[in-house]
C-alpha cells in the first residue's frame, strides 16, 4: 500500500483562518525554520550520538484532527527545567523522525517522515499527517537516534457527511500546576470513550510560584520559577514545568487535543493589546508575541497559529462528520478593553470576538450542516451579573449576536471555563428575557488546579443559581466528558475531593444531564 | 538563520533611585526573547558578566542605583529565539539623581528608600487589617513612630476594601532646626493601575497635590520590588515645600490619598536643605 505524503498544512483547505505567513508562503527566516518543524525530508541534522538521553521527558501529543490526519507534537527537552528555556539542547537542529501505524507494536507502518528540531521554536515539531483512512484508530511515536518517545494513540475523525454512532470529548481549564496535583487529568486519561480533549485556556499560568501559591504538596522549585514570567525562555520554562507532569502527558497521549488560549497564558485579564500592569501598549505587544509563540511552540496546533509577532489566528475548526462542527475562538486577542462605563458596557459596536472572527464564527454556524455545533471559548457565555465584565456579561451586544447565529443553527453548545467550577445552563434567545426559548446550552469545567481544594458551594453560588437557566454549579476540581450521538448529548460533571495532598483522589460524579436533540434543554439523569 | 541583530538608539534618563534606560525595538523576525542589560558603576564598559536585568520591553528601570548618586555604564545585547545573543550596544554612561534623604538633613523619614514595604505595619499582604484598625481612615503618627507603626498601603477611594474613602495619615514631625527650603521624600514601591492624586497638607495649609504614577497592583501582595523578575512599579517622588512652611517644634504632616486605588510605602521622610 503506497504512504501517504506529508505535506506542510494547507489552513486554507481545512477552512481554517489563513493568516499572514501562511499567505506569504512561509517566507522568511522564521518561516523556513516553521517548516522544518513540519516537514524535512533530507534535512542536515546534527549527529545523534551528541544528543543527551531523556529527549522525550516532555512526551508527545496530537492535535487539529481531520478525517485524513492530524498534527502530531514533541519537543526535544533532556532537562525541561533549563533556565534557559532551550530544555537542555544545544543550538543545532535535530531531525526527528516520526511514524504512524495500525498497532501499538509498529509492525504496520502506514506513514512516516521527518521534521527538524531547531532551536529557534525550542526543538517543537509540527509535522501534519495526512492520507490516513477515516474513522481509524492509529499509534504514533517519534524516534531520534537510538531514543524512542512513549506512544501515542488517536482516531481520525468521520469522512465528511458521515455521522458517527457517537463521539466522546472532553473539556479542561485552568491547570495552575503549583495549585494541586492533576487529579483529574489521571482520571481523563483513563475514560474508555475519548476521542477528543479540549482545552479552554489557562494552560499554563504567569504568575511567580512562591510559598504563598505552591499548594501541590511533595514539590519544590527552583528560583527561576519564583517570578512573574515575560521573557520568552520564562514562558518555555513555565510550559516544561507543566508539561512535566504525568497525568496531562498521559492525556495528550490518550488522544488528540485542539485548544485556545485565556488570560493566563500571556498575563492576567489582559484583552486586545492591553495590559493590566500599567504598562503601555507597544510595550505590551512584546510580551504578548513571545507569549503567543511559547504557545504555538507547546501545543499541538496547525501552521496557521504560528504567530506573526504579537498577531496570532488560533480560532480553529473541526468537523466530525455530518455529528458535529467544533469552533474554537479566540476571546482575548481581539477584545475591546474593560467597559469604562455602563453606556461603553452596553454599546452595540462592543466585540469579544473581532469582527473578522465573528464573521467566520457566523458563517461556521449559519452555513452549517452539521447536527451539533459546537462553541469553545476561554470565558463563560451565560449571562450572571453586570459586573463580571471580564465575561461574556462585559460584551452583552456580542453575545446577542452570537445567540442569534446559534439559533440559525441545529443545537448549538458553548463549552467554556475560566471560573473554576463546574456550571451547566441553558442559553436563551434573549437573556433578559428569562421565560423565552432557548438556542442552546453551556457546559461550563471546573479547573483542573487552579483554586485548590475546594467544597461544592464556596459562597458564590447564589448570584449564578439565582437564574432559573443555570441548572448546576459545583466548586469542586474536575472536568467535563461529553458524549454525542445522533439523538442525545450526555454531559457528565466530573469532580475530585482533593488535589494538593496527593494524586490519588477518586473521581466522583459532580452532576450527568442529557440534552435530547432539537430541544437546547439540560435534562438531569 | 539571521544573526541577532545589534541594540541600537540607546538612551537613558537618570532619575531618584533609579536609571530610565530606552532602546530601539528589535522588531520580531527574529523573535527576540530577551534584552540582556549589562551594567557596572562608573565609566567602564560593562562585561557580558556583568548582568543587572532581562526584559522583553525595549526598556528596563534600574533600580540598583544609590539614592546618593552614583555613575553607570550600559551596555544592552538582544537573545534571540534560538538563544543566540547579539552584539552589545554602543556603551552608555550616565549620573543618577541624588535624593533629598541622601542630600538633606532628615526632619524625620519612616521606611528604608530601599524597594521594600517590609518594615511597614501588615506588609506585604495583610491589607484587610488596614480598615480594621483605622474604621475613620485616619492613621496617627506621632512623633517617635516607626515604620512598623504604619501600615504598608495608604488606602485611597478607589478601593473598595478599605471602604472607598481617601486615607490619611496624620504625622507629627519634631524640627528642632528647619531651613526655610524643605523638601519632602515619597517612595513607593507599587500603587494602584489608577494612579491618584496624593496631597500633602503642612500644619492645616494644602502645600502639595500630587499626581501618583500608575502601578502594577502587585504591592499590596509583595512587599518586595528588589526581587529579580518582579514586576511591581516602584515610583519615588521628591517636592520642594512652599518656603517656611515646616516651623521650628512640633508640625503636622498630613498625606491624603484623595484619589486612587492605594499606595504601597518604600519609605516617606521630611528633609531641610543643606
Amino acid at each position: 500500500m503506497p504512504r501517504p505524503q506529508t505535506t506542510p498544512s494547507s489552513p486554507a483547505a481545512a477552512g481554517l483562518p489563513v493568516s499572514r505567513r501562511a499567505l506569504l508562503g512561509l517566507a522568511g527566516v522564521t518561516g523556513t525554520v516553521l517548516a522544518l518543524g513540519i516537514d524535512a525530508p533530507g534535512a542536515t541534522a546534527a549527529p545523534v550520538g551528541d544528543l543527551p538521553d531523556g529527549l522525550f521527558a516532555l512526551g508527545v501529543a496530537s492535535g487539529a484532527p481531520r478525517h485524513d490526519g492530524l498534527v502530531l507534537w514533541t519537543r526535544l527537552a533532556p532537562d525541561p527545567m533549563a533556565e534557559d528555556g532551550h530544555g537542555g539542547m544545544a543550538r543545532g537542529a535535530v531531525g526527528v523522525k516520526w511514524e504512524v501505524a495500525t498497532d501499538e507494536s509498529f509492525d504496520t507502518v502506514v506513514a512516516d517522515g521527518e521534521a527538524l528540531a531547531t532551536a529557534e521554536l525550542a526543538h517543537t515539531v509540527h509535522p501534519r499527517v495526512k492520507g490516513l483512512d477515516p474513522s481509524t484508530a492509529y499509534f504514533y511515536r517519534f524516534t531520534v537516534g537510538d531514543q524512542t518517545s512513549p506512544v501515542g494513540r488517536f482516531t481520525t475523525l468521520p469522512a465528511p457527511g458521515e455521522i458517527p454512532e457517537s463521539f466522546s470529548f472532553a473539556t479542561a481549564s485552568c491547570q495552575a500546576w503549583y495549585h494541586g496535583h492533576f487529579t483529574a487529568h489521571k482520571h481523563l486519561a483513563q475514560e474508555e470513550d475519548l476521542d477528543l480533549v479540549v482545552f479552554l485556556g489557562d494552560y499554563i499560568y504567569e504568575y511567580g510560584i512562591t510559598e504563598a501559591n505552591l499548594w501541590r504538596q511533595g514539590v519544590e522549585v527552583a528560583e527561576p520559577h519564583t517570578v512573574t514570567i515575560e521573557t520568552l525562555e520564562q514562558y518555555r520554562l513555565r510550559y516544561g514545568l507543566f508539561k512535566s507532569d504525568p497525568h496531562l502527558q498521559a492525556v495528550h497521549r490518550r488522544a488528540p487535543a485542539i485548544a485556545v488560549w485565556d488570560d493566563h497564558e500571556v498575563e492576567n485579564n489582559y484583552g486586545g493589546k492591553v495590559s493590566t500592569t500599567g504598562i503601555s501598549d507597544e510595550l505590551f505587544v512584546h510580551r504578548m508575541a513571545v507569549a503567543y509563540r511559547a504557545f504555538y511552540e507547546h501545543m499541538p496546533l496547525e501552521v496557521s497559529a504560528i504567530p506573526d509577532g504579537p498577531e496570532s489566528h488560533i480560532n480553529a475548526g473541526v468537523d466530525v462528520g455530518g455529528l458535529a462542527r467544533f469552533s474554537l475562538l479566540d476571546c482575548r486577542q481581539f477584545r475591546d478593553p474593560a467597559p469604562t462605563s455602563d453606556e461603553d458596557q452596553q454599546s452595540e459596536d462592543r466585540t469579544i470576538l473581532g469582527a473578522e472572527q465573528e464573521a467566520w464564527v457566523t458563517e461556521r454556524l449559519e452555513e452549517s450542516d452539521a447536527l451539533w455545533n459546537i462553541l469553545g471559548n476561554g470565558v463563560v457565555f451565560t449571562a450572571v451579573t453586570d459586573d463580571r465584565t471580564e465575561m461574556w456579561d462585559g460584551y452583552p451586544a456580542n453575545r446577542r449576536r452570537v445567540l442569534a447565529s446559534m439559533g440559525r443553527s441545529r443545537n448549538a453548545v458553548m463549552l467554556s471555563g475560566d471560573i473554576h467550577r463546574h456550571v451547566a445552563s441553558e442559553l436563551k434567545a434573549d437573556f433578559d428575557d428569562p421565560d423565552g426559548p432557548n438556542v442552546g446550552v453551556e457546559l461550563v469545567c471546573s479547573s483542573i488546579a487552579s483554586n485548590g481544594d475546594t467544597e461544592k458551594e464556596d459562597g458564590l453560588q447564589d448570584d449564578w443559581l439565582a437564574h432559573d437557566y443555570v441548572k448546576m454549579y459545583d466548586g469542586r476540581r474536575g472536568y467535563v466528558h461529553v458524549t454525542l450521538t445522533p439523538d442525545a448529548m450526555t454531559s457528565t460533571f466530573w469532580t475530585v475531593p482533593w488535589i494538593e495532598a496527593d494524586d490519588t483522589a477518586p473521581k466522583e460524579l459532580g452532576a450527568r444531564f442529557v440534552t435530547d436533540v432539537d430541544t437546547a434543554t439540560l435534562r438531569p439523569l | 538563520m539571521s544573526n541577532p541583530p545589534q541594540v541600537r538608539g540607546l538612551t537613558a534618563e537618570p532619575a531618584l533611585g533609579r536609571t530610565e534606560l530606552t532602546w530601539t525595538s528589535a522588531g520580531f523576525d527574529p523573535l527576540i526573547d530577551h534584552y540582556r542589560i549589562n551594567a557596572t558603576r562608573g565609566g567602564r564598559r560593562p562585561s557580558k558578566t556583568q548582568l543587572v536585568g532581562k526584559t522583553v520591553f525595549p526598556r528596563l528601570t534600574h533600580h540598583d542605583v544609590d539614592p546618593a548618586g552614583e555613575r553607570w555604564t550600559y551596555t544592552v545585547s538582544a537573545v534571540t529565539d534560538a538563544g543566540d545573543i547579539g552584539r552589545p550596544s554602543e556603551p552608555l554612561t550616565l549620573d543618577s539623581v541624588a535624593s533629598v534623604s541622601a542630600t538633606g538633613r532628615r526632619l524625620g523619614s519612616l521606611g528604608e528608600f530601599d524597594g521594600k514595604s517590609l518594615e511597614f505595619q501588615h506588609s506585604p499582604a495583610a491589607y484587610a487589617k488596614i480598615p480594621t484598625d483605622h474604621p475613620d481612615g485616619v492613621i496617627e503618627l506621632p512623633a517617635d513612630a516607626q515604620a512598623a507603626d504604619c501600615p504598608y498601603l495608604l488606602p485611597g477611594p478607589g478601593d473598595s476594601w478599605a471602604g472607598r474613602k481617601a486615607y490619611r495619615i496624620r504625622w507629627e514631625v519634631e524640627a528642632e532646626d528647619p531651613s526655610s527650603v524643605c523638601d519632602i521624600a515619597l517612595w513607593f514601591v507599587d500603587t494602584t493601575r489608577l494612579g491618584g492624586r496624593l496631597d500633602v497638607i503642612v500644619n492645616g495649609d494644602t502645600a502639595l497635590e500630587i499626581e501618583i504614577p500608575k502601578g502594577a497592583t502587585l504591592g499590596s501582595r509583595d512587599g518586595d520590588a528588589t526581587r529579580h523578575g518582579s514586576l511591581m512599579q516602584r515610583a519615588a517622588i521628591e517636592r520642594e515645600l512652599p518656603a517656611d512652611i515646616i516651623q521650628p517644634g512640633a508640625n503636622i504632616v498630613e498625606l491624603v490619598l484623595a484619589e486612587g486605588g492605594w499606595v504601597a510605602w518604600d519609605g516617606f521622610g521630611l528633609y531641610a536643605r543643606q
